[in-house]
């Protein structure tokens, strides 16, 4: 039996309609707003991940993928179930992780590189390498507001990918810039993916990206797990149900 | 509370970090730059000089009376009123990595902490011109405004939490902070400056007070604070960030759903 990497056993999450309210609402109109308005992002999912394993995660749109991925990522607990991580250090990459608009690209570069809990001094060793990737230029040293979305999301991939995580979320980032971006981000996911140790789980709607990437393909439904198993089986299926 | 010790270890660089870029970003977005951080306070003064200097009798060292006090007071006032959207300011991060919420609060004390020092740059010269006698008792300064740290620490955290749910909050929070300004003794001695009985309850009942009437004496006066009140008023400030850590760890994970 391989390594796990990720244990995921029965969580819940639960987005309780709380949302915001005013001073007033909540003196004068207790009674509306605590109603038990709650919406199930995901239901009783539980799954391994081995370590080194590709994870692909399919689904419709607003079937709790993301907010998965999220809880994975410790963003947020889980409201039921448990998420053993196992020690290992996981980052989430989705189109833009947390840039402060006011502050240059690379002072960017070294406050996400301490979120996900690496040493200042690692961060600027690998620096060079994080700004040649993401081609930014000059514009590395100026304020992020000023960047365009494209720039945006080549920072943030060139972050996360230079920085190695043991285990890498992928949250909808392969179709990031423009075609040579692409074409080597999607190199370099492919270097970062044949690393026999590290483990990566994907969500994407690109079918044929997840039939040459994954090992393994978890199909959620309205949160519920609908599948899990062999890429292509899972993928055939999926196509099937969609068609409908 | 171990929780708590080794997340501040872990993301310590982190608030450092922080609040020299955020610094360095607000310096690049103005004109005056950190000039600003000096002629906020010292216009001030100015104004609340020749407002209050009729009205409330006192000696000759008025600026430095009110300068000492802003200096405190706007340290206060911009950790207050930043922890109340803090959650909802710093969203990008928040939403897209795990981090304790209380850090994002520490790394803005900071900043509002160096904003403070830089006020020096006026209050020494003010000293010198209004030939202030100093003596031992200015270093009494240091375990004040630590008091003053602590005390808005344990406000912050209580209200970051309240922040997230409630809209308005930060409407509410400014007026209150606004009444409080001028029941704190900025403008006037607390042991001169009001009716008699008055001072005294305002400096035990109003922590802010009661240190700003601290840095007073000590600075200007060469007497020491009124210890016991401020003794009451840091273990209660201790308590209450207690409270507001343990309230920011059982429900930081239900923000990100609400903003």
């Amino acid at each position: 039996m391989a390594e796990k990497a990720l244990i995921i056993d029965d969580i819940c999450i639960n987005y309780r309609n709380i949302r915001h309210m005013s001073i007033h609402q909540s003196i004068l109109k207790k009674d509306e707003v605590e109603g038990p308005d709650i919406y199930e992002a995901v239901k009783h999912v539980s799954f391994d991940v081995e370590k080194g394993e590709i994870l692909g995660i399919i689904g419709r749109n607003g079937s709790g993928k993301s907010t998965m991925l999220r809880a994975i990522a410790g963003i947020f607990r889980p409201d039921t179930g448990k998420i053993d991580t196992l020690g290992h250090r996981i980052s989430l990459m989705s189109i833009g992780v947390g840039f402060k608009p006011d502050i240059t690209g690379r002072e960017n570069i070294m406050t996400s590189g301490m979120l996900l809990g690496f040493k200042p001094e690692y961060i600027k060793e690998r620096m060079p390498e994080i700004v040649e990737f993401s081609e930014l230029g000059e514009f590395i040293d100026k304020p992020v507001r000023t960047y365009s979305s494209g720039m945006y999301s080549k920072l943030s991939f060139s972050i996360t990918a230079i920085m190695d995580p043991d285990v890498m979320l992928v949250d909808e980032v392969l179709s990031v810039g423009d075609v040579s971006f692409r074409e080597k981000s999607f190199n370099k996911m492919q270097e970062l993916i044949n690393d026999a140790d590290r483990t990566v789980l994907i969500v994407s709607h690109d079918l044929s990206t997840l039939s040459n990437m994954c090992n393994r393909v978890l199909w959620l439904h309205d949160g519920e797990m609908k599948m899990i198993g062999e890429t292509n089986e899972v993928l055939e299926k999926y196509k099937e149900f969609m068609k409908q | 509370m171990k929780q708590f010790i080794s997340d501040l270890k872990k993301y310590w660089y982190f608030a450092i970090y922080s609040a020299k870029t955020d610094l360095k970003a607000e310096v690049a977005n103005s004109y005056l730059n950190w000039i600003w951080w000096v002629l906020e306070p010292f216009l001030n003064m100015i104004v609340y000089t020749f407002v209050f200097k009729n009205l409330f009798p006192s000696d000759k060292s008025f600026p430095v009376f009110i300068y000492s006090g802003l200096m405190f007071w706007n340290f206060f006032n911009r950790t207050i009123g930043y922890s109340v959207k803090l959650v909802r300011a710093n969203k990008e991060i928040v939403t897209k990595v795990y981090v304790p919420k209380f850090i994002l609060l520490i790394g803005n004390m900071f900043l509002n902490a160096f904003k403070m020092l830089v006020g020096l740059v006026i209050l020494i010269p003010l000293i010198i011109i209004y030939k202030v006698q100093i003596t031992w008792t200015a270093l009494m300064i240091i375990p004040l405004f630590l008091i003053l740290f602590v005390f808005s620490f344990g406000c912050g955290t209580i209200l970051l939490h309240f922040g997230v749910f409630v809209d308005d909050l930060s409407y509410a929070v400014g007026i209150l902070l606004n009444m409080l300004m001028f029941l704190s003794g900025v403008f006037y001695d607390l042991q001169t400056g009001l009716p008699e009985g008055y001072g005294t309850f305002i400096g035990t009942f109003n922590p802010v007070a009661c240190i700003i009437d601290g840095l007073h004496q000590v600075l200007l006066n060469g007497v020491l604070p009124n210890m016991p009140v401020l003794g009451i008023w840091t273990v209660i400030s201790i308590i209450m960030s207690v409270i507001g850590i343990r309230i920011i760890y059982k429900y930081e994970n239900s923000y990100v759903k609400v903003i």
